[in-house]
């Protein structure tokens, strides 16, 4: 029976459906059976993400209510062999999504795949209990600034409340992914470190992703950058993706490029 | 604080005030996630309504340090003089 890991946040816009995507090609990568799907019905991202929007034919509410076969509207993505993509509906109100037909379609998953990779909507309604009510574990997403730790600690208190596993007495395993870290303002005081963040939220890390422009450029051309070998928040999704395979990692040591100003104040510190 | 900063004076940086600032402002909202609280209020006003008429009943928590308040006021109707 595969994993259910759900991607959310509270906020919009702090990465989570770079994230998902990322962390799906990871696991992928790691010789896992993956599908991502994406939950967050009128506002499709991950598709673009995934660099996989072209290939749409069918999505998951026609699968929901029964207009094609989850065969059909399953896309297989080309550079990772495991990886498959379930898209949300575009056009349909975010009404459409029954809790009823969710449990079907994830039911099904579960036995196909080892990890279904859920990108939830920002918000805490019907479209956030949806995508969590049937999670093993989250992951939530959180930038080092008051509004997204203010709404991520809202988010983690509402998970058990709307998670089935917690009123079975069961843990849903959460953990924080610190996205967007710029070493050079936390250095300067002038930005929440990881600490900071973890020290607010009390519950466990599993990922610190940089700030990185090439994390734009990958958006741009639907290339996932964790396919980058080169980059710095590609190694950092490559890393949280194996751990959450289990494996014990360090996090990435992010320091700032000093500059001249730099190098003299930490002469005297 | 590092020679620098003793030489080119300090003043509080904005990470340390946004630490601050969500300290304070999470340890009111964290409470109110509370999944029980609704049905508490309701039956809490259930058995009130046996004494007396509820006007009105205001529940506030706060979670400081270790320290879980619960602070329930309850405003009743102030009984008829005739």
């Amino acid at each position: 029976m595969g994993t259910i890991i759900t991607v959310t946040s509270g906020k919009g816009g702090v990465g989570k459906s770079t994230t998902t995507a990322n962390v799906a090609v990871g696991l992928a990568q790691a010789g896992k059976r993956v599908v991502a799907v994406d939950f967050d019905i009128g506002l499709r991202n991950l598709d673009m993400i995934l660099g996989l929007e072209n290939r749409i034919v069918y999505d998951s509410i026609d699968v929901m209510e029964g207009r094609c076969k989850l065969s059909q509207a399953l896309i297989s993505d080309k550079r990772s062999k495991n990886l498959f993509f379930l898209p949300a509906s575009q056009t349909k109100d975010k009404s459409a999504l029954k809790k009823e037909k969710v449990r079907e379609l994830l039911e099904v998953l579960k036995k196909d795949f080892d990890y279904i990779v859920i990108d939830s909507p920002a918000g805490i309604e019907s479209g956030f209990e949806n995508s969590i009510f049937l999670a093993d574990e989250a992951l939530i997403i959180a930038t080092p600034d008051v509004s997204s730790v203010r709404d991520a600690d809202r988010v983690i208190g509402i998970i058990d409340a709307k998670s089935e596993k917690a009123k079975e007495g069961k843990e849903v395993k959460k953990h924080v992914v610190i996205n967007r870290i710029k070493p050079e303002m936390v250095e300067s005081g002038e930005m929440m470190s990881v600490d900071d963040v973890l020290n607010i939220l009390a519950i466990p890390l599993i990922g610190v992703i940089p700030e990185d422009k090439k994390i734009i450029s990958a958006t741009n051309v639907g290339e996932p950058i964790v396919y980058d070998k080169n980059s710095l928040a590609g190694e950092a999704f490559r890393r949280l993706s194996r751990r959450i395979l289990g494996e014990d990692l360090e996090f990435l040591e992010l320091k700032s490029k000093r500059g001249l100003l730099g190098i003299i104040k930490g002469l005297f510190s | 604080m590092s020679l620098f900063e003793a030489l080119f004076g300090r003043k509080k940086k904005s990470a340390e005030a946004a630490k601050d600032r969500l300290k304070i402002m999470l340890a009111h909202e964290r409470v109110h996630a509370l999944p029980y609280i609704d049905d508490l209020k309701k039956d809490i006003i259930e058995v009130v309504k046996k004494y007396a008429e509820v006007n009105d009943i205001k529940i506030k928590t706060e979670k400081n340090q270790d320290i879980d308040f619960l602070e329930v006021e309850i405003v009743l109707n102030s009984p008829s003089k005739d």
